[in-house]
């Protein structure tokens, strides 16, 4: 009978109702879209980075974290990445030979990271095969063709068939350096990643620099959950000159991203959920001091005090449980027609591509994001309730009725 | 079953230089049964004295019992749950709830007894048929007339089978045949089910209808005369 009598108080004022429910509808659907593209875009930069950059785990030489000496490669290599290829969880490996150096053109020179790669297991580890912009993906055959990226390329004025010169240091500590030819140009999302990387056969690179080995073994998963139990694993089976790291080791900023993507969500929804509760006061306030005599009737003929105040919560459930799914219904609707459409951050591409962000976003809401939004709005619906339910508790049914309302 | 007040006092603003003194020192027996009307001018105390009587608001001094028990002394909980299950309330504005129908109105308070859902409905749509108001009782208050109104407010008052029924004026808004109605269907029942009626009433078709008549004047007891 409560449940019914709340619902049905909630509805006597059907325009003050709507009103109401109109505001945390598109409150919500405000917030709701909010949180989801600040996801999408934490999200971006996540799935970038590790598509584009970390992959789930990388394994050094732990001097090589120090200071990336072209000599500390990693130890038992050959081992290692064959004891690694027979794990189940493991979806594709790359080993890489990296040393920094300088790329130059009859234009200009930079200093870049000189990643040399094997080239049928880079392209299952990371999409820069398919990325190719202009020119194509490196092959066997030519000698010492070199991919760069579309900003060293505009910045070396460098086309597709362009002559560079790359220079570092050997293992002897002596300078070299060979004439390369740009095979193709690419692009990543991640601008700085751009600038700073250019990539050849590892096999040239290793002649060039006159030893073996890999710096870097880069793993990518089926799962990415499970990169933090593997990477103790192997570990602990490689030798203890070695650190193997996960993504979130690698680059920490990552760890902080979604660290913080919670924290500013959470601060979203709790600035919307403040202003609900004051509406809901308000509201509430309203409608409760407006029926204070019936309030009184309901005392005088036997409804005890704590019923009254189970009738109060429960029409303030109702609002704001009715305002939650309505809004999330909204919600769910927006985001489905935005995470089909996507959204162009036109001119903002450019700056966040520093950062990783796809030039289109598409927002994310998780499940879980829905019901902790559900519960958060229910939650301060109640608590919003509970000073206009005190406020007629107090009063006796005699002077309760003697009310003019 | 007796209600009984002793020494009943009521002082609006005790300790203001202008104390208001509603009811004075009033010793009174309503017996069982009984068809009352408690008349007076405005102002003259009677519903103060009909709201200490019905344990919706407190004497200044004095006791009101009903047989052995003072139910000024009862605490908050057991004073609603006494008026709950004990006395009735019918209202001038009617005071039904606006968004039950007839026969939910009649129920709620039975609910609130724990009666079940079947009994409730039983007995509520009995009395309603005992105030002729079965074609209506899925009707809201506002979609009823003043004097329906009024009967469903008297439906609801006997639905938990109370001892005593306290009314207010209860046929100020109504016209001469609504108030004949109600007053006819006020005697069945004090006459079929036993349950006490006291009116607070300036009404003089009440007062010829009333089996005893209490006159109320400066919160004094002016005349208590049977007819």
């Amino acid at each position: 009978m409560l449940v019914k009598l709340a619902w049905r108080n909630l509805w006597r004022n059907k325009l003050r109702t709507s009103i109401m429910l109109s505001a945390m509808v598109f409150g919500l659907m405000g917030v709701v879209s909010m949180m989801g593209f600040m996801t999408g875009m934490y999200g971006s930069m996540i799935d970038n980075a590790i598509a584009w950059q970390t992959s789930h785990i990388q394994v050094h030489n732990s001097r090589y974290l120090n200071n990336p000496d072209i000599n500390s490669t990693i130890v038992d290599s050959h081992q290692l990445i064959a004891s690694i290829e027979q794990l189940p969880q493991v979806r594709a490996l790359s080993a890489r030979f990296v040393t920094d150096g300088m790329v130059a053109s009859a234009r200009s020179a930079r200093g870049v990271r000189i990643n040399g790669i094997d080239l049928e297991s880079e392209a299952l580890v990371t999409p820069l095969a398919a990325n190719i912009r202009q020119g194509e993906w490196l092959s066997l055959e030519g000698r010492n063709p070199v991919l760069v990226s579309n900003k060293t390329a505009e910045r070396l004025r460098l086309r597709v068939g362009s002559k560079v010169v790359l220079t570092f240091t050997n293992a002897s500590g002596d300078v070299t350096g060979a004439a390369f030819r740009v095979r193709g140009i690419f692009k990543t999302p991640t601008s700085s990643f751009d600038e700073g990387n250019v990539f050849v056969r590892r096999g040239d690179l290793m002649a060039l620099a006159g030893i073996e080995g890999s710096h870097e073994i880069a793993i990518l998963l089926d799962d990415e959950k499970a990169a933090f139990s593997l990477r103790d694993v192997l570990q602990a089976q490689t030798s203890n000159q070695n650190t193997v790291r996960d993504w979130q080791q690698v680059q920490p900023m990552l760890a902080s991203i979604i660290n913080q993507m919670g924290t500013s969500n959470a601060i979203m929804l709790g600035i919307f959920v403040l202003a609900l509760s004051f509406g809901i006061v308000n509201i509430m306030l309203m409608s409760v001091f407006e029926r204070t005599r019936e309030f009184g009737v309901l005392m005088a003929v036997g409804m005890q005090k704590y019923n009254i105040f189970l009738l109060i919560m429960l029409e303030t459930a109702w609002l704001g449980i009715t305002g939650a799914l309505l809004g999330i219904a909204g919600s769910v609707g927006l985001m489905r027609l935005l995470q089909h459409t996507g959204v162009s951050l036109g001119k903002l591409a450019e700056g966040l591509g520093a950062f990783g962000v796809d030039t289109t976003l598409y927002p994310q809401v998780s499940l879980t994001d829905y019901q902790m939004i559900f519960i958060t709005v229910v939650a301060a619906s109640i608590l919003a309730a509970l000073y206009p339910a005190r406020q007629i508790l107090k009063q006796r049914p005699v002077d309760a009725m003697a009310e003019k309302h | 079953m007796t209600i009984q007040t002793n020494q009943l006092c009521k002082t609006y603003n005790p300790d203001s230089d202008f104390p208001v003194h509603a009811v004075k020192s009033l010793d009174l027996a309503i017996e069982q049964g009984e068809f009352v009307a408690v008349m007076g001018p405005s102002g003259s105390g009677k519903t103060t004295l009909l709201n200490m009587l019905g344990g919706i608001d407190t004497p200044t001094s004095g006791e009101v019992r009903i047989d052995d028990c003072d139910i000024c002394e009862l605490k908050e909980k057991e004073l609603i749950a006494f008026r709950r299950d004990h006395i009735g309330f019918i209202f001038q504005d009617y005071s039904l709830l606006p968004v039950l129908t007839a026969l939910e109105n009649v129920e709620f308070v039975m609910q609130l007894q724990g009666h079940s859902e079947k009994e409730c409905r039983q007995r509520a749509s009995a009395l309603l048929k005992q105030v002729g108001l079965t074609d209506q009782q899925h009707k809201t208050p506002a979609k009823l007339s003043g004097g329906q109104q009024q009967r469903v407010a008297v439906a609801r008052a006997l639905a938990p089978r109370p001892r005593f029924v306290m009314a207010d004026e209860p046929t100020a808004n109504l016209d001469a045949q609504s108030t004949a109605e109600l007053l006819d269907i006020m005697q069945q029942l004090n006459e079929k089910e036993g349950t006490t009626f006291i009116f607070s009433t300036h009404d003089p078709r009440v007062i010829k209808r009333a089996r005893r008549v209490i006159v109320f004047e400066d919160g004094e007891l002016k005349e208590d005369r049977r007819q």
